[in-house]
């Protein structure tokens, strides 16, 4: 087992390298691409090439879009139910894991006893316990908070781990020649060190979060993007629930950009810019104090 | 140098298993305000018997005492420095010099202003509020030795310090901590594998061969002070690496390294 | 994409023998499920919630031994997730090289890899089942969406980060672009490959479990959801440790391939293959 991992992959590869420069030339590119896509697409659907009913025209979706968030309004419920879901389930699962990583960080016993079951949880497909969290929970929308904790605690918790474990034994030794508490060891450095791999596993967390909650309703639910996307399905209104699957992507990808900002803003010694606007904002406070 | 001893080892041994021995039957005294070096090839045990001293690590068998006290745990009269500079990335230049305050929990005008003081000495002027990524290598291990100043321990354990960086700045750094520490009350141990510097450095090196980890020599360097780069080409100088190079040679012979 | 394992945790934890480890693993094991079947002896834990042990051992035992009515459906499941592993991962791989060798195809995919990254796969369920049917191919199906990221974005960074000195190695040696994607870029990028294969194989049973409950007639997910809903308890909880069980066999399965292809990693392997190739050395 010794396989060790940046933690975080999609943060060295910067995939959309070009793309998020927000250059002016690229993105135009990229959107003529876009267009010609879509343009082939409801070419094909209405000249009979493709399936419409499966694969319903752009042209289409962009009504249906239009509809379910304007004329029929229906959706904003239903992704408001979901998010709750989500980001409650998310916010226990996060406490969780962060929690028991804690306590197996600080006791080796407890860690030592954890290993076999962290090993069977990590191998079990967690959302597989979906419909007996149903049944205990009801169909409403604890079941689903259920669901997405227990779906994301692991990220955090691994990553938590990770991150505290990965304290230089120099560090260590530095606080103990200063005469630090455990106190001060922990929070003054494995919680900081452990900081931007932490980050990674909650950002994880809140990806996760979300599927667990969408899995959740489908097994069963009376509102939320889920099961209004398996009635669209169902009915074959496909267009309707290519909207709530775009609307989806969208919710995730401003979910991704707010963790990244926090990462951005929380891990600021990472980052030249950022460095350099608190260094001057410390130096003036340091100024004005000895001043007085 | 009839001096107070500060420190000293009497049959110091620590060994990790039956077979790894890293340090055995250390006898030695350190007189007050010396600087001693300790020279060897890696893993010949040169660090962990600095971690005795200090106290991180519990010895097998044997005495070590500092001030005539054993050493249970670590000192603040001991300060340390390793390899890497060790420091906070989140906390500037100035914040991590104060670190050791933090830690005791008096952080006042006078700590602050002893911080200040200590970076302009080890040449960081105009940096005190830069982080540690904006600093060179050169420049972190400057902002350690102003930690480690920064302790007020008048017993300095330097683990291989400059180790990491270029010949040149490692010279012009080795100058500087001389200047720095040539003080009556303070007594340096300087671990390095370089034979050079250690003599450079030292009123008396400590030469000591792995496996088991002893010390096999203990020679004075007569050399006058204050010690410049010039130095090195001198006769003396060179039969004094000589010297060193024959303890070691004397038992490494043949062994693959 | 990340890599999240256990390998980290094992870090520190001091060695014990392997007698020790086990007979205290063993005991806390046993405290636990004794503890539990006794809370359900003596009423303090409702059944109909948390079945006692012994009755969800009983079910397993009838389930493999005495109607043997799992095997087909440990098999659909296992079928599904492989097919959809095997499918999904050479989409990934495929995509990844291919983005890897052309700066300009990646230039161009990127965006709708972040569309891919920030969506949740199994939100295309319900999409899936109505494209592919109710039958295994939609299983199928789903699997191979959801598992397809981790192999790209790890290969992708695998075959892009590749040591400065080493490919300058390469340049001065003469190398061909053939023979620096197959001697440098495949073995140094064969770690994070191999991550991306594990996370592949999880989010694979994922899939193939998930596309069950939304709608299948065979498989261990649709039958637990059938206990489950029919407050079977001890039966669901049965299927649950069979899923785990699946789950534990192929991730051991991908354990073991790591451990054979990269032996460069580990002391011991490291031994093996060099007396290996020792023993095959021959100047002719």
């Amino acid at each position: 087992m010794s396989t060790e991992l940046d933690t975080d992959v999609s943060h060295n590869i910067e995939i959309g390298g070009d793309f998020k420069g927000g250059l002016g030339g690229a993105m135009i590119r990229h959107l003529i691409i876009l267009l010609v896509l879509l343009f082939v697409w409801e070419m094909a659907n209405r000249t009979g090439m493709g399936d419409p009913l499966l694969l319903p025209r752009p042209t289409d979706i962009v009504l249906s879009i239009w509809k379910i968030y304007v004329t029929q309004g229906n959706v904003w419920y239903h992704l408001w139910v979901t998010f709750k879901e989500a980001m409650l389930g998310c916010l226990i699962g996060c406490i969780i894991g962060i929690g028991l990583a804690t306590a197996a960080v600080l006791s080796d016993v407890f860690r030592q006893f954890l290993k076999p079951y962290i090993i069977i949880v990590e191998a079990t497909p967690r959302i597989a316990i979906g419909p007996i969290l149903v049944t205990w929970f009801g169909f409403g929308m604890s079941s689903k908070v259920a669901l997405a904790a227990l779906v994301c605690f692991f990220a955090p918790f691994v990553n938590t781990i990770t991150g505290l474990l990965g304290v230089e034994e120099e560090s260590y030794e530095l606080f103990r020649s200063l005469g630090a508490t455990r106190k001060q060891v922990f929070w003054r450095l494995m919680i900081p060190t452990a900081l931007p791999t932490m980050n990674a596993g909650l950002k994880l967390a809140v990806g996760s979060a979300f599927g667990g909650a969408l899995v959740a309703e489908f097994i069963s639910a009376q509102a939320g993007m889920g099961i209004l996307m398996a009635r669209y399905t169902m009915s074959l209104n496909m267009p309707s629930a290519f909207a709530g699957l775009l609307s989806i992507t969208l919710y995730g990808f401003i979910l991704f950009r707010i963790m990244e900002f926090i990462d951005y803003k929380v891990l600021y010694w990472r980052t030249d810019e950022l460095m350099e606007k608190k260094s001057l904002k410390r130096s003036l406070a340091w100024k004005k104090e000895m001043q007085s | 140098m009839a001096d107070e001893v500060v420190i000293e080892a009497k049959g110091l041994t620590k060994a990790f298993t039956e077979t790894v021995i890293a340090v055995e039957d250390a006898i030695f005294q350190i007189p007050k305000g010396s600087f001693i070096s300790l020279v060897g090839p890696s893993g010949c045990g040169k660090s962990t018997l600095l971690r005795l001293i200090a106290g991180l690590i519990d010895k097998t068998d044997g005495n070590i005492s500092v001030r005539n006290a054993e050493v249970t745990g670590p000192r603040k009269d001991i300060g340390l420095m390793f390899q890497k500079a060790v420091l906070l990335e989140w906390r500037t230049a100035i914040e991590n010099v104060l670190l050791p305050n933090e830690i005791r929990g008096d952080v006042g005008p006078e700590a602050k202003q002893k911080a200040w003081d200590g970076l302009q000495l080890v040449g960081l002027k105009d940096f005190e509020f830069s982080f540690p990524r904006q600093l060179s290598g050169g420049m972190q291990q400057r902002v350690a030795l102003a930690r480690l100043l920064q302790t007020g321990a008048d017993i300095m354990l330097l683990d291989e310090p400059f180790g990491a960086l270029d010949e040149f700045t490692r010279e012009r750094l080795n100058v500087e901590l001389l200047r720095i520490v040539d003080d009556p009350e303070i007594t340096t141990i300087f671990v390095t594998h370089n034979i050079t510097e250690a003599i450079f450095l030292a009123d008396k090196v400590f030469v000591m061969t792995p496996r088991p980890g002893r010390i096999a020599a203990m020679i004075d360097i007569n050399l006058p002070k204050p010690r410049t780069i010039e130095m090195e080409t001198t006769p003396e100088f060179n039969a004094l690496i000589k010297e060193v190079r024959d303890v070691l040679s004397g038992h490494l012979d043949g062994a693959p390294l | 994409m990340s890599d999240v394992s256990s390998d980290g945790i094992l870090k520190g934890v001091k060695e014990l023998s392997l007698v020790h480890k086990l007979s205290m693993h063993l005991g806390v094991f046993v405290i636990l499920i004794g503890g539990w079947e006794l809370g359900s002896r003596l009423g303090y834990v409702n059944e109909l919630i948390m079945p006692p042990p012994t009755a969800i051992g009983y079910r397993l035992y009838e389930m493999f031994f005495i109607t043997g009515s799992i095997y087909w459906h440990y098999f659909v499941t296992m079928f599904e997730a492989v097919c959809g592993f095997i499918i999904g991962v050479s989409i990934g791989l495929s995509l990844a090289v291919t983005s890897a060798i052309s700066p300009v195809f990646r230039r161009y995919w990127a965006p709708y890899a972040v569309v891919f990254n920030v969506t949740p796969g199994i939100a295309v369920t319900p999409f899936i089942i109505a494209w592919f049917g109710f039958g295994w191919s939609s299983k199928i199906a789903l699997a191979a969406l959801v598992c397809f990221f981790p192999p790209f974005i790890n290969t992708l960074t695998g075959l892009l980060y590749i040591d400065k000195d080493a490919t300058e190695l390469f340049r001065s040696l003469g190398a061909n672009r053939k023979q620096y994607f197959w001697k440098l870029q495949i073995p140094s990028a064969l770690p994070i490959i191999i991550a991306g294969l594990k996370l592949a194989m999880t989010g694979a049973l994922i899939g193939a479990i998930v596309a069950e409950f939304f709608s299948a007639s065979e498989g261990v997910g649709i039958l637990m959801q059938r206990f489950a809903f029919r407050l079977n308890m001890d039966g669901s909880f049965a299927a649950l440790i069979v899923m785990s069980l699946m789950g534990l066999s192929l991730f051991t399965l991908m354990e073991y391939m790591d451990v054979k292809v990269l032996f460069w990693r580990r002391h011991s392997r490291m031994e093996e293959v060099s007396k290996k190739r020792k023993a095959k050395w021959s100047i002719n």
